[in-house]
């Protein structure tokens, strides 16, 4: 089966319903989707798919095939993205488990609504759970990234 | 003397080919955000400079500091790198962590009880001075001066009255020659010299938690690893009885299958196949002694041994008698427990998150049976702590299983074994007699905890002059651990609301009777200020109250306002919470402020949602989809403010949330006259006593079953049939609208079955809007 994850195309032979989580981390080492329930309700595991959120836990490998994921480690080069460089100037994270699946909704939601508001910001970015509680400096840093 | 020798060019990329006698130690941060893990070769020939096991000096002018507390979200990397980064005048952009391994030599190394900065405050800063020192000397002798003329800026040594100069790396040689200062020796900076402590820095680890880079122990790899998950009996202290694993054994992937004393393990190629191949387990299990036993069980058992408590003093003209009661939780971090484990020849290497390496180190050599010295455990990042990974028990269970299958085995929880296998925060009951006298002053205050034996009192931080303690226990077997700020979450919630409710029978203003009897100085000084902040004695519009509480502990004070509205359909809104936290010297402003957000939201979460229950033996719970959590559009309002009272630190990670639960709760008291005594607050309605009914002149309302498990049937009963302009409308307890279901009628009588499977145990509340009216009536689901 060929994927293309972060604009590479790698062929894998793994079972069709085989969830693209599992491909992602155990199969091509990209460790930065991190596995928080594998359910689909935290939303840690989140990555783009042809630009748009989902929850890699719950995605069958087979349905991402001829689509194009973008995960963390292929956000930016060097972690230049406008977001991630507010998350290093606000320093948001605190454990910092969550915050890779974050950042990729928010790149999401920024790719849709340059210039979001607090509401918009919430509605979007409340899918996420934050055990440490960093959702303040997660608006923050959004906010951050989009202002003029 | 060890060393890390020419760092920049020993980045590994995390997952190339390492050799596994190759890799010694942690991983490190680099400002270009590049590879991360390092790989210490200690065989080569040493360049870099360690006067300490604190702190390496390398070729490359970087400094390099030794972190032996683990990282779990608390910012204790940064903190410590600054401490040392201080006294040595280092360039805080070459400045980077490395994280110990468990070993005596670092002294102990459990994090926990917020003791990391005051156990290494002068440990830390005195390895950088030395550190400093020893350069200094080296260049005086390079130059023929005296080290008096010399001093240090930004990882160089300057002369004072030259123009020469030489860098920290530069002087590595020399250094090496010389003694190294002795301890007794050295001279510390003062708190007006310092450059670094006291200033906001940003977080070290920010560029690989953004990136996806830093290697948590669920991302750790190695050539020929696998992957293991295990089945565990569902009842707490069961066992097994017989299991079949044939049909797991066909699962592809799947390399082999073992039972172990802790369960059945799977390990396979990959995490998809491990769990596979245990879902096809088949496995009877004995429930053993808490066959039957339910939460219900033990705070009925808990409730019988509140007993009596003493008389009052005789001064007394008003009590108060109130019981408290908070539930289990579960730490549910967002990274389920994760170990990776390689035995081989007789030695095990482990590489994990954990608050406690040392004793992981020895629980894995006592589970294998091998010397301590044959056993070491690498401290990953953690994703999420709050004390659950002070019990190793998932590294034990990862060595077990790679000794029993040969391979090095990643094993991991799932988000369901996570919350099942916890070590919870240990439920309790309080029973408080208290009253006032004639001055409205508190007459005694007598405090009963009623536990497994697993919840200490605490002592109030008030003057009163007859405190008594007592304790009862009765042991369950449910098993409890660390659960971030430990015996203060239940004790606070019930001292501090049960202050609150003896400033009501003294008719005094519940902040102003707090600063009446505050013991501290300190403790007096944070109420004043968030009086302040908040506007404490400002008027508020009806349903909308402020409630106060206060902390210290840690060496820290604290106290919070938090500012809620509760409309009349009950729905509760937490506007705003202040606080004002007295840390004594805040080393970083910014990671203050951070813990002190993430502990007020941590509390709330708990507070309004979260619980541990147990039916027929086992734990109900097993994910955010039952264990609640707040969302970013449910947070308040924060507005933190940091006084600075001495020259001494204290731990921030966890005085941040015990007040916050009393002080909420307190807040709907004043916004309503509802006391919330039972933890967590979504299971009550926010409804006074007259507003719940269920007849109206206009209609009758009846549900069934209420409380319910998923669906529940609603119907109104219209009096006037003439006029249907009826809706309903779901709401969860916060007032976010959920549902709003079509009503069926046959004449006056409209119906529905809600099916609220999908949404968390709790209260919702169904809101009949009838010209123009809306009416509130509460749905309680249980799980």
């Amino acid at each position: 089966m060929k994927i293309i994850v972060n604009k590479t195309e790698y062929d894998i032979d793994v079972e069709p319903n085989m969830p693209l989580l599992w491909v992602l981390r155990d199969i091509l080492n990209l460790t930065g989707t991190k596995y928080g329930c594998g359910i689909g309700v935290c939303k840690a595991c989140t990555v783009l798919i042809d630009g748009y959120p989902e929850q890699s836990c719950s995605i069958p490998i087979s349905y991402v095939e001829g689509k194009e994921v973008t995960t963390i480690e292929g956000l930016s080069i060097n972690g230049e993205h406008p977001l991630q460089i507010a998350w290093k100037e606000l320093s948001v994270s605190q454990c910092g488990y969550c915050q890779p699946g974050q950042i990729i909704r928010a790149a999401y939601l920024i790719s849709k609504i340059p210039k979001p508001t607090v509401e918009d910001i919430n509605k979007e970015m409340s899918e996420h759970i934050c055990r440490c509680g960093t959702y303040k400096k997660i608006r923050d840093a959004i906010l951050w990234a989009t202002k003029d | 003397m060890d060393g890390i020798t020419n760092l920049s060019r020993r980045r590994f990329v995390f997952g190339t080919a390492v050799t596994i006698a190759g890799v010694v130690s942690g991983f490190v941060f680099s400002n270009e955000a590049l590879a991360e893990l390092i790989v210490l070769d200690k065989d080569k020939k040493i360049l870099g400079l360690t006067p300490s096991i604190w702190v390496e000096i390398t070729k490359d002018n970087e400094v390099i500091v030794t972190v032996a507390r683990s990282e779990i979200g608390q910012g204790i990397r940064t903190t410590f790198a600054m401490l040392v980064a201080e006294e040595l005048d280092a360039d805080w952009s070459k400045v980077f962590a490395v994280n110990a391994d468990g070993d005596p030599k670092y002294g102990d190394q459990s994090t926990g009880g917020s003791t990391s900065v005051r156990t290494f405050w002068m440990t830390l800063r005195k390895a950088g001075a030395q550190a400093r020192q020893l350069l200094i000397n080296a260049a005086a002798e390079i130059w023929g001066v005296s080290p008096s003329d010399c001093f240090t800026e930004n990882s160089f040594v300057y002369e004072k009255n030259g123009t020469r100069k030489l860098s920290y790396a530069d002087l590595i040689d020399k250094a090496l020659e010389l003694p190294i200062p002795p301890e007794n020796s050295i001279k510390l900076k003062s708190v007006s010299e310092f450059k670094i402590l006291g200033k906001a820095h940003k977080n070290i680890d920010e560029p690989l938690f953004v990136t996806g880079k830093a290697v948590y122990g669920s991302d750790f790899r190695l050539p020929g690893m696998k992957y293991a998950v295990m089945l565990h009996c569902p009842y707490i202290g069961g066992s097994l009885l017989s299991y079949d694993d044939s049909e797991a054994k066909k699962i592809k992937g799947v390399l082999g299958i073992y039972r172990l004393s802790e369960g059945i393990a799977v390990v396979a190629d990959n995490s998809w196949s491990a769990l596979k191949g245990r879902e096809a387990l088949k496995a009877t299990w004995n429930p053993g002694s808490n066959q039957g036993l339910s939460s219900e069980t033990i705070f009925n058992t808990f409730r019988s041994l509140l007993g009596t408590l003493p008389e009052l003093p005789k001064s007394t003209i008003k009590e108060l008698n109130a019981t408290y009661e908070v539930p289990f939780l579960a730490h549910s971090t967002m990274e389920p427990m994760s170990a990776f484990a390689f035995f081989q020849d007789g030695k095990c290497e482990v590489w994990a998150g954990t608050q406690n390496p040392q004793t992981a180190r020895n629980s894995v050599a006592s589970a294998l049976g091998i010397s301590r010295n044959n056993v070491k455990v690498n401290v990953l990042y953690s994703g999420g702590g709050f004390g659950r990974r002070h019990i190793n028990d998932y590294i034990v269970k990862a060595a077990k299983i790679s000794k029993a299958s040969g391979f090095p085995i990643l094993f991991f929880y799932t988000k369901d074994d996570d919350i099942k296998n916890d070590y919870y925060r240990p439920a309790s009951m309080h029973y408080i007699k208290s009253g006032v006298d004639s001055q409205g002053k508190i007459s005694g205050f007598y405090h009963k905890v009623v536990s497994q034996g697993d919840v200490f009192y605490v002592e109030p931080p008030y003057n009163i002059s007859d405190i008594r303690n007592f304790t009862e226990k009765h042991n369950f077997g449910i098993p409890t651990g660390p659960w971030r700020s430990v015996d203060y979450t239940q004790n606070v919630f019930a001292i501090e609301s049960a202050i609150d409710e003896l400033a009501n029978l003294a008719g005094v203003d519940p902040l102003q009777f707090r600063l009446n009897i505050a013991k501290s100085s300190r403790l007096k000084g944070v109420l004043q200020r968030v009086a302040e902040i908040s506007q404490w004695n400002s008027a508020l519009p009806k349903g909308v109250g402020r409630g106060v509480a206060a902390f210290e502990g840690y060496g820290a004070y604290i106290a919070h306002v938090v500012e809620v509205s509760v409309s009349d359909e009950g729905f509760l809104r937490i506007l705003k919470i202040f606080a004002v936290v007295d840390p004594g010297f805040p080393i970083n402003p910014e990671n203050i402020r951070n813990q002190i957000i993430g502990s007020a939201i941590d509390a709330l979460s708990t507070a309004l949602n979260a619980e541990i229950t147990i039916q027929n033996g086992q734990i109900l719970q097993s994910g955010f989809h039952n264990y609640r959590w707040l969302r970013m559009e449910e947070i308040p309002d924060f507005e933190i403010d940091i006084l600075t009272t001495s020259e001494q630190p204290s731990g921030m990670g966890e005085v941040g949330f015990p007040s916050v639960t009393p002080a909420l709760c307190n807040a709907i008291y004043n916004a309503i006259g509802l006391r919330i005594r039972k933890l967590p607050i979504g299971k009550t309605p926010l409804l006074k006593s007259d507003d719940k009914k269920n007849h109206y002149e206009k209609f009758h309302f009846n549900t069934y079953p209420n409380p319910f498990v998923s669906k529940v049937q609603i119907e109104v009963i219209i009096n006037d049939f003439n006029k249907p302009s009826l809706q309903l409308i779901i709401y969860d307890f916060l007032g976010k609208k959920l549902l709003e279901p079509k009503l069926s009628n046959t004449g006056n009588k409209f119906y529905t079955e809600l099916n609220l499977e999908v949404y968390p145990p709790g209260v919702y509340y169904a809101v009949v809007c009838l010209d123009n009216k809306r009416y509130s009536f509460p749905l309680v689901k249980t799980i």
